[in-house]
């Protein structure tokens, strides 16, 4: 797995690398800033991108703006995006092409370092990385909702982990439940959101909802 | 007693302000009158605006007299370009009804106002010079009484108590009366609008939320990029040294060691940003006090001038303590300068602020010094910030804020 690094904070930057070289990870190359980051992703044909959303010149979304440019540059890059805190805005523009091959988390994750390391081989691996803390939001903002007024603490519980993107084992595992528990949840969440296998057209409903709508394509 | 003679020199001090503007009002007075004249014969028609213009400042002279004084009056939109709409205009048919008033009646008041305090002086030392005086001519004042004894020129110094005691009785009510018209006239017309006043506070108040807003996202900034990130790597470098611990215990302790690093640096940051919010000696001692203190501190011979006659907007004067501070600490950290001079005064609305050293030079504001710091901080507040710093120096640094005041 080749991976470039965007972080405007040297010192978080060289951590960032140490960390996963330490781990046997394959970083080719390391970005100060959007132009440079752009330009490793074009000499060094990476796998995976982990990208600041804060960076010059302005320090606000340049990292988003940035890891969607990289993606038109290179389809099918994975793009792990973190954060310095949750903005909902951030979340949903990084999310809003679709939610395969990407990640957004929190900065301190990274020092959960067995958890980071899953979300990263997830992300490069075509699935999904959503910060329990956005996944939080966003199931907050959409407590109005009638489907998801509708659901159980558990179902709750088991779509939070589905949207950070758990498989259903892992939820099982997370959970103290069988697999089986999980999947009657499930079958009960997508009933209730009233979510057919092929439902994609509701764009009002947020990121965890288009979670939703691919994994039950799947 | 020394309440009625305070009100007396208050009102006298009035009374003197508004034969100024009384004056101004009679050559107003005049002007209009040339004017009015000389468009009979067509000649004087283009001065009409102008007139009304010249009018309408010997009127905003008066009304921020009467503003300093009492209520404050506030001022109406300005005269209508095209004079046939100007001479429909309320606002000014009201002033061009308080000049003649305030040339004729205000100046009559002034001047006896005046002279109150003078004709007591003159009577009541007239007991002192009456055998000076030419004779026949009478007392002063009182030219058919011929004074030729000293209990006659008593007789006159009583009168002098008597102008003192119309102006101690009475100076309190010829200042206002000479201000009345002005109160009358100069107001808004009943029911005007205000819209303009309430605009222009508006814009200034959006100015100083502005400053405001700068400074939160400044702090902001500096707790995410700055703060957080330290923390942020605190934790990469402990959750490295975590993994590390098993496989390669020496590594691990390496790992700790910058971790530690890495703390004790967020701390540092974390101080500096909270100095940098309020410094809690400004509160206390004003912006001249802290940088007396300041400077006290500073470990180089420093120079300081400082002139603030006026108190500026508190982010505009912590960001100038903040600057001030930033650049004594580079000057003692990498100039090898022996003095220091720091200059901060106030120029209209604008604070100027110069800080120089006699270093080697050579400061470069992108060699991670906290000059890059000192010129976001004061461009945040739409300032302006100039370094000077050829290779072997001198160093000087001008800075320029809004007062925001």
């Amino acid at each position: 797995m080749r991976i470039v690094i965007a972080e405007d904070d040297a010192l978080l930057r060289e951590g960032l690398a140490l960390l996963l070289r330490a781990e046997g990870l394959d970083v080719v190359a390391t970005a100060g800033t959007p132009a440079e980051f752009l330009a490793a992703v074009d000499a060094h044909e990476p796998d995976v991108a982990i990208v600041d959303v804060r960076m010059p010149p302005t320090h606000t979304d340049e990292g988003i703006v940035a890891a969607r440019a990289a993606r038109g540059r290179r389809p099918g890059l994975a793009v792990l995006v973190l954060s310095a805190y949750v903005e909902q805005t951030f979340a949903t523009e990084l999310l809003a092409g679709g939610a395969e091959r990407l990640g957004y988390l929190l900065k301190e994750r990274v020092g959960r370092v067995e958890e980071f390391l899953t979300a990263l081989h997830r992300v490069a691996g075509g699935g999904t990385a959503i910060d329990p803390e956005v996944v939080g939001q966003l199931l907050a903002r959409g407590r109005s909702d009638a489907g998801l007024g509708r659901l159980t603490p558990r179902e709750r519980e088991v779509l939070s982990l589905m949207a950070e993107g758990l498989g259903n084992t892992a939820i099982a595992e997370r959970l103290f439940v069988t697999d089986g528990a999980v999947h009657k949840n499930i079958r009960a969440i997508f009933a209730k959101l009233g979510l057919a296998p092929t439902d994609r057209a509701d764009r009002r409903v947020t990121a965890v909802l288009r979670y939703l709508d691919t994994t039950a394509r799947r | 007693m020394r309440r009625r003679v305070r009100i007396a020199v208050d009102a006298l001090e009035h009374l003197v302000g508004g034969l100024g503007t009384s004056i101004l009002a009679m050559a107003g007075l005049f002007w209009l009158l040339a004017v009015v004249v000389s468009s009979l014969v067509g000649v004087g028609l283009p001065l009409i605006g102008g007139s009304l213009r010249a009018v309408r400042s010997i009127a905003d002279r008066e009304r921020g007299r009467l503003s300093r004084w009492g209520p404050a009056i506030v001022g109406p939109p300005p005269v209508p370009d095209r004079p046939s709409a100007a001479l429909r205009d309320p606002a000014v048919r009201r002033e061009l009804a308080w000049v003649p008033v305030h040339a004729t009646f205000g100046f009559a008041v002034g001047i006896f106002g005046l002279s109150l305090p003078l004709s007591a002086l003159q009577d009541l030392t007239y007991p002192l010079w009456y055998h000076l005086a030419p004779p026949g001519e009478g007392a002063p004042g009182i030219p058919f009484w011929n004074v030729d004894s000293l209990a006659e020129a008593f007789g006159v110094a009583l009168a002098g108590l008597g102008w003192l005691a119309v102006l101690l009785l009475a100076g309190g009510a010829l200042a206002r009366s000479q201000a009345w018209p002005g109160r009358r006239l100069l107001g808004p017309v009943p029911g005007a609008d205000l819209s303009l006043r309430v605009a222009e506070l508006t814009a200034t108040r959006a100015a100083a939320l502005d400053a405001h807003a700068a400074e939160l996202r400044r702090i902001e900034r500096s707790l995410h990029d700055g703060t957080q990130n330290r923390l942020v790597a605190v934790t990469v470098l402990l959750g490295a040294a975590r993994r590390a611990y098993t496989r390669d215990p020496a590594t691990g302790a390496e790992l700790l060691d910058r971790a530690q690093q890495a703390a004790e640096e967020a701390l540092g940051e974390l101080r500096t940003v909270v100095r940098g919010i309020l410094p809690p000696v400004l509160d206390d001692r004003g912006l001249a006090g802290a940088l007396d203190g300041l400077v006290a501190g500073c470990a180089l011979p420093c120079d300081l001038a400082v002139e603030l006659p006026v108190r500026c907007a508190v982010s505009v004067e912590a960001t100038a303590y903040f600057v001030v501070a930033e650049a004594l600490t580079n000057a003692v950290r990498h100039s090898g300068a022996t003095a220091a001079t720091v200059s901060v005064r106030v120029d209209g609305d604008r604070l100027l602020i110069g800080v120089g050293d006699d270093g080697r030079g050579g400061a470069d504001e992108s060699a991670g010094s906290g000059l890059a710091g000192i010129r976001r901080r004061v461009e945040a507040h739409d300032g302006r910030f100039t370094l000077t710093s050829p290779p072997g120096g001198p160093t000087t640094m001008d800075v320029e804020l809004p007062c925001g005041s």
